[in-house]
């Protein structure tokens, strides 16, 4: 009965109206859009492969090219900043760079000079120098690895030397007739269709998922303050671990259900679209249940948890700012960044599947600990209810005549 | 189990500040009133009762359980804050219904006890409206309606009449009555008519400490011998104000009567001493007590 009232109460407020809104608004206008007629690979166009030599030459001379101009573009927390490196570091990187090219000294400097076309950065618009200098004979991959891992600790994390996005930036190549048809056939035969396409519904819908519910989230738990209500909720019967855990059940029920309608409308168009074709008919209730629910249970416990602490909008602000941060993370690998901690992991493609699957052990790891995540998150939000209700914390105003800083001050 | 509330050496802090010096006070079944001037420390004592606020040390048990054992004393106990709203968008039944959802109550039980208390605060005929329609005694009456709910052995009042017009005050007060006939009630009010007319056993609170317990009659029986009335002509009546605690006034055509409280007999002429109101025994008891009484200085 609880629960229901709960349910009843997040549904008629604003904050859940503007949280269905959003939702499908940034369906229709990219997963609906996309789907809109039979996807098709080719229009891929490049394709990453693990080749060792391709990353190793691509990266060398890329870094090379920043060496000699001592400018390193990086994306540290999803923003651009252009690096330049003091004496020390840029002799660390030389002597990388001497160690990969096996070639020193003068010879190295040569070497340098040699960079003659030069093309533009993609975001500064400035001109770089390329190389075609040849890495060492039998260099190993493992310890070129190290190496990029360092160089990108160097300059200061967020480079395209980060050994996870190395395959993705360097060693890109067309997609081969073989390989597209191999992707289409992987498409229609062991994904019918709806597991491609689940894949790329949970993409997108991941995104919002890990915003949007900090909204509804924040209003529940603030709204017995602002309706003078709390004292009247406090000093019921009920313990607090039942009643903010019912709540937050109530919350990622609710808010489950607009994701439910996406759901649906997807298969709906889905079936629309690849008329006569087999298809998973459960595919878009299975993934997204893994893939989405540690989202909605990690954004709305971190609205749960930061609101009761700060009984502000602070947790739209923080929960903003784990958003930017998550999905700048994987920006520069839109498809098959399933890593191991990853909040929002990124498939931004109904194909490539073989990659889904590669990674698929790092992806279920991840899923767990972000669910584990938000329980430990909600255990926080009911001791602080528990302390609050008793008196024995008041919250911590940033804001207004209570404020910490005011106090302080 | 004892029936009745004990407060043994009650001190209470708001960080540096204290709130409540060394209480000591015992309440049993019946109306309580609890009066003080605003800012006396009432509501921080109705919260340390009602395990909303921890206390810095001393002693509280509600009918035997210590207050530390804050579940025991949510399912005892009855609160209606001074401050309180329920839900706007929620229907008067509807918001009754959530709280005692809250309280635990099994939905069948909760459903009858919710359209007996309605009866009971004459809001039944008002269960399908929502909460934001009501007016300020209607919200006050289903106050008191969900402090009911899950029937508890003390309810806590704070300030409960503030704000609302005569009629609704006699019938709140009336409401407050009945319900005491078979649990603790403790009114806390700075309103010395509330206690007036319900209340036997009472005490007054200022600045953190109870200044008098005991029954209405003996706090009466305290003032008589300090309590004048006297015939004062217009032109004085600022001087009067200004050396006196001046509790009543009528005025009539060429002069006003005015009601004193003095320790000694007045300079005034045909002062006579009179029967004590509450009113003037309670002005009597803050000043007795040396507190800082700035009421007639206007």
């Amino acid at each position: 009965m609880l629960f229901r009232h709960e349910c009843k109460k997040i549904v008629c407020s604003a904050a859940f109206i503007v949280y269905c809104v959003l939702s499908l608004l940034f369906f229709f206008t990219n997963y609906w859009t996309d789907c809109s007629d039979e996807v098709s690979c080719s229009g891929q166009g490049l394709i990453a492969v693990e080749d060792h030599d391709r990353i190793m030459d691509g990266a060398t001379n890329s870094l090379m090219g920043d060496f000699a101009s001592n400018r390193y573009e990086c994306y540290p927390y999803g923003f651009y900043k252009a690096v330049h490196l003091k004496e020390k570091k840029r002799e660390k990187v030389r002597s990388y760079l001497e160690e990969i090219t096996g070639v020193s000294g003068e010879d190295f400097d040569k070497l340098l000079e040699t960079g003659d076309t030069y093309y533009e950065g993609f975001s500064t618009k400035e001109l770089y120098q390329f190389h075609d200098i040849p890495v060492k004979e039998g260099f190993s991959y493992d310890r070129f690895v190290e190496i990029m891992a360092d160089v990108d600790d160097i300059v200061g994390g967020g480079s395209i030397y980060n050994p996870e996005g190395l395959m993705y930036t360097f060693s890109l190549v067309p997609m081969a007739e073989e390989d597209i048809k191999a992707e289409q056939d992987d498409f229609y035969k062991e994904d019918k269709i709806t597991r491609g396409l689940a894949r790329l519904f949970c993409d997108y819908t991941g995104i919002d998922l890990t915003i949007l519910p900090v909204f509804a989230a924040a209003w529940l738990t603030a709204a017995d303050k602002k309706r003078r209500m709390h004292e009247l909720v406090y000093t019921r019967d009920i313990s607090s671990l039942r009643l903010v855990l019912t709540r937050y059940g109530a919350l990622l029920f609710t808010m489950a259900i607009p994701v439910l309608a996406m759901m649906i409308l997807s298969l709906i168009q889905a079936l629309v679209v690849y008329k006569g074709h087999s298809m998973d008919m459960l595919a878009f209730f299975k993934l997204p249940v893994v893939w989405l629910l540690p989202n909605l249970m990690f954004t709305t416990a971190v609205g749960v948890l930061v609101t009761e602490i700060f009984s502000s909008p602070v947790a739209i602000l923080s929960q903003l700012a784990i958003w930017f941060y998550s999905v700048m993370a994987g920006s520069m690998q839109l498809s098959g960044n399933l890593s191991r901690f990853a909040l929002v992991p990124r498939h931004n493609t109904p194909f490539e599947r073989g990659v889904f699957l590669a990674e698929q052990n790092e992806f279920i790891f991840s899923r767990v600990f972000w669910t584990v995540i938000s329980m430990v998150l909600m255990l926080l939000a009911v001791a602080v209810y528990s302390a609050k209700r008793g008196g024995r914390f008041n919250g911590i105003r940033l804001f207004g005549k209570d404020s910490i800083f005011r106090r302080k001050a | 189990m004892d029936n009745k509330i004990v407060i043994r050496k009650m001190n209470k802090f708001y960080g540096r500040k204290q709130a409540l010096f060394d209480i000591d006070l015992t309440i049993e079944q019946g109306m309580f009133g609890l009066l003080g001037r605003n800012g006396a420390g009432k509501t921080t004592l109705m919260k340390t009762i009602a395990a909303l606020h921890p206390m810095k040390s001393g002693e509280v048990t509600v009918c035997g359980v210590p207050v530390g054992e804050a579940a025991k004393i949510r399912s005892m106990i009855g609160y209606l804050p001074q401050d309180f709203s329920m839900y706007p968008n929620m229907r008067t039944d509807e918001a009754l219904d959530y709280l005692g959802a809250l309280s635990g109550i099994p939905s069948k039980e909760r459903k009858q006890r919710v359209e007996a208390l309605l009866k009971k605060v004459n809001l039944y005929e008002h269960r399908n409206k929502k909460v934001k329609q009501l007016s300020g005694g209607m919200k006050r009456r289903l106050g008191i309606a969900q402090a009911l709910l899950h029937d508890p052995k003390v309810l806590i009042v704070d300030e409960p009449t503030a704000g609302l017009d005569p009629e609704e005050r006699i019938r709140f007060r009336n409401l407050l009555c009945e319900t005491a006939e078979e649990r603790i009630v403790i009114l806390s009010t700075h309103i010395v008519g509330d206690v007036e007319s319900t209340c036997e056993n009472i005490a007054i609170m200022d600045e953190g400490k109870i200044l008098w317990r005991g029954t209405v009659r003996e706090l009466l029986e305290n003032a008589r011998g300090h309590v004048y009335t006297a015939n004062i002509e217009k032109q004085y009546m600022a001087q009067v104000k200004k050396e006196y605690i001046v509790t009543g006034m009528v005025a009539q055509a060429e002069y006003t009567t005015v009601t004193i409280v003095s320790d000694a007999e007045p300079d005034l002429p045909n002062a006579v001493l009179t029967e004590p109101d509450l009113e003037g025994a309670y002005m009597y008891c803050l000043r007795s007590n040396g507190c800082d009484m700035k009421g007639g200085e206007e």
